[in-house]
């Protein structure tokens, strides 16, 4: 065997070891990895006065906004269409924060039940759309933006619209 | 436009590296070329 | 003796000059690059001006993110610039290995601090979109967690190429480091499939239709080529110039061969 030949052969076995134990770990790791747990999560091993993150989508129509000690306060319910949790917050929202939104909250689980954020992310989806679309698949009654994610991309992406500049 | 610092602050950040990078490449070609053509010079003479 | 020592050129071309080692000879390299350099540039400048005046005033807005989505047109090549370069480096260190391709441990050496570079706009340019998007400059969620340990691989990689006192053991490792690296690239790719991420997931694939506006998607693909050709254009000027500093190098350390030589000679 040429030498050069030996050297290749080493590095593809060096490759194959260290790629099975990369992915080995991250399989060992895979639950510590996750950056928020989903209400399905959550209903199984819910230990009041734990830290966590809670993610999910904001249901529809159950934003409640409130004043809580003269500061914004909010109300609503994070979805992962199987399960639901009831969040309270104070403080000020992201601006991307809607119904059918998908949100990242921080915060701990009360004896109750409900979801004590301290901060709420907005978590924005892979799909990038203009006002203009938006509007003429909700005049089509293609998609409410508050009922969740939108319809699959071929319907939307080189929709024809009037645009009137950026 | 809304958001429009940090807009300016993205596409500062965008232009500003790769154009000093541009500019050192630039400028490590001439020095590399001037100096080669010294010494070759004077290793002829 | 002491003829042979002068006689022995650093410029002369590598002994049997077959295979890849074809395009070894540093002066075939030097004239393909300058005759190509100029062209990748003007082509770099011309998409990048185009995409980013069209991103920026004439794109649409997005309905949700508003003018903040303009952002995407600096951060999304520079994300795939982060990846592809790291790429890049990987292969250049794979064939300065296997090979012992001349060209190939300065390709490394040269493609690693633009690759960090186009990885530090990626970041802060995320950053910036981030605050007003998500409410949060940086969270440790598992995409933007390992793309900054792709940045601190690219920082190891030049510290480590400069560590030693002869290039070459420098070189060595810097390819087994670049190379042990190359694990964290999927890891990258499909880590907001894997795991819940704030960061969300891609948008274009190859299978399935990109879940973006045409309107929006010209403009990006425009800046993705343009500032591919940029990081080709810098890389190729910093490689010619490695190119020549090796070589002045070498001519410094034959003067200095020849001068001992002579002083020998007339002690």
């Amino acid at each position: 065997m040429k030498r050069k030949h030996r050297r290749l052969a080493i590095l593809l076995a060096c490759g194959l070891g260290l790629g099975s134990a990369a992915a080995l770990t991250l399989l060992a790791f895979r639950d510590n990895l996750v950056f928020f747990v989903t209400p399905s999560d959550l209903a199984g091993r819910a230990k009041p006065g734990e830290t966590l993150r809670l993610g999910g989508l904001v249901e529809k129509g159950s934003v409640v906004r409130e004043v809580v000690d003269g500061q914004p306060g909010v109300r609503f319910r994070v979805s992962d269409g199987r399960a639901s949790v009831e969040v309270s917050f104070i403080g000020v929202l992201p601006d991307l924060f809607r119904e059918g939104q998908g949100v990242v909250t921080l915060g701990t689980l009360a004896p109750d039940g409900h979801f004590i954020a301290a901060e709420v992310l907005a978590k924005h989806d892979e799909t990038y759309m203009p006002k203009e679309v938006v509007e003429a698949l909700k005049k089509s009654g293609h998609w409410q933006p508050a009922d969740g994610p939108a319809p699959p991309a071929a319907t939307w992406n080189t929709l024809n619209v009037t645009k009137n500049g950026g | 436009m809304n958001h429009l610092p940090f807009i300016i602050a993205a596409y500062a950040v965008a232009f500003v590296v790769p154009v000093v990078f541009g500019l050192e490449a630039r400028w490590r070609l001439a020095r590399a070329r001037a100096r080669l053509a010294a010494l070759e010079t004077r290793r002829r003479r | 003796m002491l003829r042979a020592v002068s006689a022995s050129s650093p410029l002369a071309p590598p002994r049997g000059a077959r295979g890849l080692h074809r395009f070894a000879n540093p002066g075939r390299f030097l004239r393909l690059a300058g005759r190509v350099l100029p062209w990748l540039t003007a082509a770099g400048l011309a998409l990048s001006a185009v995409g980013l005046v069209w991103g920026l005033f004439f794109a649409p807005a997005d309905w949700q993110q508003g003018d903040a989505v303009r952002i995407m047109y600096v951060h999304v090549p520079a994300a795939w610039l982060a990846s592809a370069g790291y790429f890049a480096l990987a292969i250049a260190s794979a064939v300065a290995l296997v090979w012992r391709h001349p060209l190939a441990d300065l390709a490394a050496v040269e493609i690693a601090p633009v690759g960090a570079a186009f990885t530090a706009i990626c970041l802060i340019t995320g950053s910036l979109w981030g605050k007003p998007m998500w409410g949060a400059w940086w969270v440790w969620d598992a995409r933007l967690t390992s793309v900054l340990v792709l940045f601190f691989l690219y920082l190891g990689h030049i510290a480590l190429t400069r560590a030693f006192d002869s290039p070459e053991r420098g070189y060595r490792a810097g390819a087994i480091l670049a190379l042990v690296g190359v694990v964290n690239l999927p890891i990258i790719k499909f880590s907001v499939d894997w795991w819940n991420t704030l960061h969300q997931p891609a948008t274009i694939s190859l299978f399935g239709a990109p879940t973006m506006y045409i309107g929006m998607l010209w403009p990006l693909l425009f800046t993705a080529l343009g500032a591919t050709l940029i990081f080709a254009a810098l890389v190729l000027a910093r490689l010619s110039a490695a190119v020549l500093e090796r070589r002045i190098r070498a001519l410094l350390a034959a003067t200095a061969r020849d001068y001992v030589a002579e002083e020998g000679h007339l002690a």
